[in-house]
């Protein structure tokens, strides 16, 4: 079991989501920084398939009670046992140690990933939380969640994953190009943005210059991940882990996978800058990120 | 009517690929039947779209050439595949728009339920939440207009309708639509074997009890 004795405040339980039921008009969640929460778990020896907890609020604090290997990663993250370590490191933590991960005011999403992965309940075959609707909770004090087999021991403590954050994020332009003019295009490529206090895991909320579309009425369709639309007022709203299935705004440009953590790990008030990357561009950027970060 | 499909890249894993401009029972047919033939990873239909996703780490340019050989197979099925579900929703017609939207539409309350009643719509797709279906369409004669101020709390088991469409609130949740019902349906349970009460192309009819 793990103890969560300080459980920050919307922390939850998640694994790469519910992507199977999009056609049920079902969010696909999973983690909101999707590279940050691979890293934890590949850290730790776990599979793609495991679950580890998303904490949003820092401090948060917790106890095993079996001895697990554990890594921290976000932005700006470092994780306490009997001395203070950074974050994107496995840790090997012994049972009942009291483990403190702590953040600085530009934490947002920080992973939790613990050998074994978090066996809590599972809905339509995923761990992912999604409160608004009753699948699973946020964690809250006390709470004790169940975990699966350890695996791995003292010995594989100390690998480590770098990561930088910034405040540039790449994006292909489109789907809706035609229901922009080319300035509004330019404008959304070439202009800082700033991050929304609205923003949540459903979509990050940007302020800034106005690239609003052409009129003309849009009939709904799907939404990706990454999808950044832009309603009437013309300030864009980022699709993240949360995001509906569908939407009715036109959608400017896409933000590319490799970077999604960029944009959920803006914190409120903080600036953000797109640039153009052409699709194929993206893919090799993906892949790559991929082969840097997980190929061990 | 028909026109070639335009296929443009959403992002580095997905195509959204749309059929036209217009809410059209052909079109959403059309869209839903492209998304049960493609195999390469989840498919979203809509209106008169649809996206088709694919692993990030499949080459672009391939997955293009399966869309395309997905769209040229689709439309080529002399007939539907199976006679569409009928699914009955027990609906009490005691919304609080209901007085406004048959003043809107220049119809007694009872004309309204009638006309709503006895139609049965069809559902396009599934969106907004889990087990929304966006059913259509509404007798012309039903003008509905999305409310100005969406409501903050619209209750679960909520029917609603607008521009023609009409669906039904599986979560408490805020929405615009005009409301002038309620049913004790459970339109989406994750237990239960097919957890949303609506698929998408089924056909649904209103009971008034």
């Amino acid at each position: 079991m793990i103890h969560i004795e300080v459980a920050g405040f919307g922390s939850t339980v998640q694994d790469l989501g519910r992507p199977g039921h999009v056609r049920e008009g079902v969010p696909v969640s999973g983690p909101a920084d999707p590279v940050a929460f691979r890293a934890a778990q590949a850290l730790v020896g776990n599979s793609s398939t495991d679950a580890a907890i998303e904490a949003v609020g820092l401090p948060f604090t917790f106890r095993c009670d079996s001895s697990r290997l554990v890594a921290v990663t976000g932005r700006e993250v470092s994780v306490t046992v009997r001395d203070r370590l950074p974050g994107w490191t496995a840790v090997f933590v012994r049972a009942g140690d009291l483990v403190r991960v702590s953040g600085t005011e530009r934490s947002r999403y920080t992973y939790i990933a613990v050998s074994g992965g978090v066996a809590s309940e599972a809905v339509l075959g995923s761990r992912a939380a999604y409160p608004r609707i009753g699948f699973g909770r946020a964690l809250q004090s006390g709470d004790a969640l169940a975990l699966g087999q350890p695996h791995g021991g003292p010995e594989d403590a100390g690998a480590s994953l770098h990561f930088i954050y910034g405040e540039r994020a790449g994006a292909s332009a489109g789907p809706h190009v035609d229901r922009f003019d080319d300035a509004a295009i330019a404008r959304f490529f070439s202009e800082p943005f700033t991050l929304s206090a609205q923003s949540d895991r459903q979509g990050a909320r940007l302020d800034g210059v106005v690239v609003a579309p052409k009129g003309g009425e849009l009939l709904s369709c799907g939404i990706v991940t990454g999808a950044v639309q832009v309603p009437r007022g013309g300030q864009p709203i980022v699709a993240l882990a949360d995001h509906g299935t569908t939407g009715g705004y036109p959608i400017i440009a896409t933000v590319i996978g490799a970077d999604i953590g960029q944009i959920a790990q803006r914190a409120p008030g903080e600036t953000l800058h797109f640039y153009r990357v052409e699709r194929d561009a993206a893919h090799e950027r993906s892949r790559v990120q991929h082969v840097s970060l997980f190929a061990s | 009517m028909t026109r070639a499909p335009r296929v443009l890249p959403f992002g580095e894993s997905a195509f959204l690929v749309e059929l036209g401009d217009e809410l059209d029972d052909r079109l959403a047919a059309r869209a839903r039947e492209i998304a049960d033939r493609w195999e390469y990873g989840p498919a979203i239909p809509a209106y008169a779209s649809v996206v088709l996703q694919y692993d990030d780490r499949h080459d672009p340019a391939l997955a293009e050439k399966r869309v395309e050989s997905v769209l040229r197979a689709a439309g080529q099925r002399a007939t539907p595949n199976a006679a569409p579900r009928l699914v009955e929703i027990a609906v009490r017609y005691d919304g609080p728009d209901l007085a406004d939207v048959a003043r809107m539409s220049r119809l007694s309350v009872d004309e309204l339920i009638s006309r709503h009643s006895r139609r049965e719509y069809t559902a396009y797709f599934l969106g907004f939440l889990p087990g929304w279906a966006y059913c259509g369409r509404l007798d012309p004669k039903i003008i509905a207009t999305r409310l100005e101020r969406p409501r903050e709390r619209v209750p679960a088991g909520s029917v609603g309708v607008v521009d023609g469409q009409t669906g039904v609130y599986p979560y408490q949740s805020p929405g615009g639509w005009r409301l002038i019902g309620s049913t004790d349906a459970v339109m989406f349970d994750p237990l239960r074997e097919r957890p949303s009460l609506i698929h998408a192309g089924d056909r649904i009819r209103f009971v008034p009890r």
